[in-house]
């Protein structure tokens, strides 16, 4: 037993003389230190697990940008005045950049569309772009206030339900240069407004709303033609737009047959390299014939968002239209986010000839556009005109 | 009389407690292998799966958050005691650490001669990027990934990156086979196999009709060719980018967050000096290699071409490299001056010239530099990190710059001397802000004989002059164990960069001196701070082992 004892003891004083080495390389080296915190971790490894926010993000994101095809949420207005809508659509593509699309907007005011559409883009080198689509859109509570830029600001209201079905073709002849050409089928059904808005009908006079009563259904026949060099239709701080757009309306029974001309001419000027931006535009909406008949719901106007920002949709209407805008913009953000301070000023008139600056209305109005490269997903305004001061939130660029 | 178990018993406890107190003892200084070389990659890494990092939220996360280590002046994770970064599966010393010839230089990463000439076989379009592009196999089978200029920006996007590409490898990270090449549409076929993925989202099989959709984005030359980079494939499996902030969660041997790592942090200067705006996960890319038998993660910069003054479609935005794309106390003051506060880019005079673009080094200010979007390893970047990284760009002599910027093949031979010019400049800006920044002296070396000799970086770069009164060198016999340093005499001063030690210094092997030394009046107040350097003595003379210097 003994002899066991020595034999062993001299064993271990090897194992420990021999293992003191070792311990200390592992441990008095500085890669034997990275050494053991690698292996540490590679008991413990795992795949990344993105945290909830993060995935919640990428899904909407492959929902609403990447995805091209299926259900996407839509945004978009059903008609001017209808309020904040919300919508959804489902598109499904049979080609390369050929797609079917259904898509339904609701807004707060209940007014209501329903869209279905085929669109194929990119023919003949990218340069023509095609489009059909077929719809029903229901315009519950469309404000009139009579003819002129005299109308006084308590008006009536109809309800405007309209039936469409047509097509266009866009041809980019030059990178700046568009074509556009297309026709479309359009019943126009008139009602009472909804809620306790007083009509069109009980208030005014067929001098007063030419057409009132009458339900007339068109082939709308458009042709355009523009002179873009704006980087995008939607958001730029650079560029012009001269653009000349030909309506015509062809009743089927040929009693309420007009046609009208639109020209817009756009300019921004970028100063100190972007730093503020001068945006600049004029717009005429004109009916081409004095003895044409125009039904007061597709007269030219002026009032919302987009035209006389401090005036309600459809405030002003009569056979023509003027407007200019001017805004000085100044960038806060050149990835996300525009203040402007603007102006808006026109008249609406019976002839031409009628129309005189000292008659025009003005707003003012401070704004701020939440944007991308491309597009103005956001536009906060307050504006204010000589009927009060009205907020408006649309998700497009004013011009 | 002595039991002689007993004995045996008491030595085998004492060498066991001998070899308790080394291991569980109090930590030396210095280790045995200090200086580290090579940062080791010990664990097999070929579980490694692939991922995907998305743009938008790489991109939210570091705009609207500060991801990674919350603690600020952290020293860099992964330098050694000499205050330098190893080689490792990040990155290898190369310029400043030894001589590169111009050869050298300007082949830079190139291990070939190029895709092989013949008929291209085209398996996919370009899927990441503006420029328009497509992988090809070459006629010997090799993989190449091909990217033009865009159509009316001739050797804008290409120039860039063959140029940068030889930089960033001089500069120490993996970098991808990058050569310029002449395309003719004519040798290219469509292989069987390429899939197509148009606007529908609806993959197919790739046609002609898109190869020459890609094509006609590309920039054509008068005749009829097109200048391209072909980018090699690069060797492994790729398992996408990596982040700049935290460690891969299944890589073992990626221990050192990154916002920690120096290479990674140095871009604040590196990325300054070649405007690399766009620095992002996307840009990067890791692959599984085997190395020394075992399967091992190697990190690339995989695209340094959003450099200089070009994007892929044209001239830089002109606040690009001068502001965030999002900076919420700069947008508070626009918000509410109506952008009457003016910012420096708004004003510089750029010679535009468009393969170069807004290239400019008259305003550059280097600490005021921004790419598109920060990272953390930027945020955390400290004096001693920018330091390390100026030096490096300080090492580029003119001639170096003008032989890499050749190889960008500019056919104005106006664009080749802007670009050099401008390179220049802001290298003379980024060490005259970094170099004087902190105390400068380096390279730190102790002859047998008792010679101390040492550099100042600053001065040796033409930006700064020695101090006035010349150097205070304080020697002292240093206890690696317990850290205590024992003055062997008293302090001098010399106006060199070179002095004698006072008198004998230990000789046996390892002991250990160091050598305080401190700049007396000097210009920038930052020299003040002490550099300690540690000698150790082995059995060859004196090694350096450590260098430490105080960040103001």
């Amino acid at each position: 037993m003994h002899k066991h004892r020595v034999v062993r003891v001299p064993l271990l004083i090897a194992f420990l003389v021999m293992s003191v080495p070792v311990m200390v390389s592992a441990q008095e080296t500085r890669a034997g230190t990275i050494a053991e915190e690698q292996a540490r971790k590679a008991k413990a490894l795992a795949p990344r697990d993105p945290p909830f926010a993060e995935k919640l993000v990428l899904a909407a994101h492959k929902m609403i940008l990447l995805q091209p095809a299926g259900v996407y949420p839509y945004f978009d207005s059903v008609y001017s005045g209808g309020g904040f809508t919300l919508g959804a659509g489902y598109r499904h593509f049979t080609g390369d950049r050929t797609h079917w699309n259904v898509a339904g907007l609701y807004s707060i005011s209940s007014y209501k569309l329903i869209d279905a559409g085929v669109a194929s883009r990119g023919h003949r080198s990218g340069r023509l772009d095609l489009h059909a689509s077929v719809g029903w859109r229901d315009a519950t509570q469309v404000s009139y206030h009579g003819l002129g830029i005299d109308s006084p600001a308590e008006g009536a209201a109809f309800r405007m339900q309209q039936t469409y079905g047509g097509g266009d073709v866009t041809l980019r002849a030059k990178r700046w240069l568009l074509l556009t050409a297309g026709a479309a089928y359009e019943g126009y059904t008139i009602k009472d407004p909804t809620g306790d808005l007083i009509s069109v009908e009980s208030t005014f006079s067929p001098e007063a709303a030419p057409g009132v009563g009458v339900n007339p259904s068109y082939v709308h026949t458009t042709i355009a033609a523009a002179v873009d060099s704006r980087p995008g239709a939607d958001y730029a701080r650079r560029g012009s737009l001269l653009q000349v757009t030909r309506h015509h309306y062809a009743d089927r029974d040929d009693t309420y047959t007009f046609s009208r001309l639109d020209a817009e001419a756009v300019q921004h000027i970028p100063i100190l390299r972007e730093n503020w931006v001068i945006s600049l535009r004029g717009r005429m909406e004109s009916t081409l014939g004095d003895d044409d008949q125009v039904p007061y719901f597709l007269l030219p106007s002026l009032g919302s968002g987009s035209t006389l920002r401090g005036y309600s949709s459809w405030r002003f209407r009569d056979r023509h239209a003027v407007l200019a805008s001017g805004e000085f913009r100044w960038i806060v953000n050149r990835l996300a986010l525009d203040m402007a301070v603007f102006v808006d000023t026109g008249m609406v008139a019976p002839r031409l000839d009628a129309i005189t600056t000292s008659a025009f209305v003005t707003d003012y109005g401070l704004g701020l556009r939440f944007h991308g490269p491309a597009r103005t997903p956001l536009r906060v305004e307050i504006a204010s005109g000589r009927e009060g001061t009205r907020l408006v939130f649309a998700a497009s660029a004013a011009f | 009389m002595t039991n002689p178990t007993r004995v045996i018993r008491a030595l085998a406890l004492g060498i066991a407690i001998l070899a308790g107190s080394y291991v569980s003892g109090a930590p030396v200084r210095f280790l045995a292998d200090d200086p580290l070389a090579r940062e080791p990659d010990t664990q097999d890494a070929s579980g490694v799966s692939e991922w995907e990092i998305d743009l938008t939220i790489d991109l939210a996360t570091n705009l609207f958050s500060n991801p990674g280590d919350s603690a600020r002046d952290v020293r860099a994770k992964n330098v050694n005691t000499i205050d330098e970064v190893p080689d490792s599966s990040w990155f290898t010393n190369r310029i400043l650490v030894r001589p590169i010839a111009l050869e050298e230089l300007t082949r830079g990463p190139l291990t070939s001669e190029g895709p092989a000439p013949g008929s291209w076989t085209v398996v996919s379009p370009k899927l990441a990027g503006f420029s328009p592009g497509f992988t090809m196999l070459d006629a010997r089978g090799v993989r190449w990934f091909v990217s033009f200029d865009a159509a009316g920006h001739p050797e804008a996007a290409t120039g860039a990156i063959a140029v940068a590409n030889k930089i960033f490898w001089a500069l120490g990270y993996w970098q991808v086979e990058n050569h310029l090449v002449t395309v003719n549409a004519t040798q290219l076929v469509v292989g069987d196999t390429a899939v197509f993925t148009p606007e529908s989202g609806r993959k197919r099989p790739m046609e002609t009709r898109d190869l020459d959709a890609i094509l006609q984005r590309a920039h054509r030359s008068a005749d009829g060719t097109y200048r391209a980079i072909a980018a090699r494939a690069v060797e492994g499996r790729p398992i996408g980018g990596f982040r700049y902030y935290g460690t891969r969660p299944d890589d073992p041997n990626d221990v050192v967050p990154h916002e920690h790592r120096r290479e990674l942090r140095a871009l604040k200067v590196f990325g300054a000096w070649t405007n690399l705006v766009d620095m992002k996960a996307g840009n990067t890319l890791d692959t599984v290699v085997t190395d020394g038998g075992k399967s091992v993660v190697r990190h690339y910069l995989q695209d340094v071409g959003s450099t200089f003054g070009t994007g892929a479609n044209g001239p830089r935005e002109y606040d690009e490299g001068w502001e965030l794309l999002y900076d919420g106390s700069l947008l508070w003051k626009r918000f509410v001056t109506l952008n009457f506060f003016i910012a420096p880019w708004q004003t510089v005079d750029y010679t535009e010239l468009p393969s170069i673009g807004r290239f400019e080094g008259d305003r550059f200010d280097p600490p005021s530099w921004q790419p598109r979007v920060s990272t953390a390893a930027l945020r955390h970047a400290r004096g001693d990190d920018t330091f390390w990284a100026a030096r490096r760009v300080a090492a580029f002599t003119d001639d170096m710059i003008r032989a890499v910027v050749r190889t960008g093949r500019y056919s104005d031979p106006a664009a080749e001397t802007l670009l050099a010019d401008v390179l220049i400049k802001r290298r003379q800006k980024i060490a005259a802000a970094y170099l004087t920044a902190i105390n400068p002296l380096v390279d730190f070396s102790l002859a047998n004989d008792g010679r101390l000799s040492f550099k100042n970086a600053a001065v040796d770069a033409g930006v700064a002059t020695a101090p006035a009164s010349g150097y205070r060198v304080e020697w002292s016999v240093f206890d690696n164990t317990t850290g205590d340093a024992r003055a062997i005499a008293p302090a001098a001063i010399s106006p060199q960069t070179a002095v004698a030690a006072p008198g004998l210094l230990p000789e046996s092997p390892g002991a250990f001196v160091r050598v305080r030394v401190t700049a007396v009046e000097p210009d920038a107040a930052a020299w003040r701070t002490p550099a300690d350097a540690y000698f150790k003595r082995n059995s060859n003379g004196w090694q350096l082992v450590g260098l430490e210097k105080g960040t103001p």
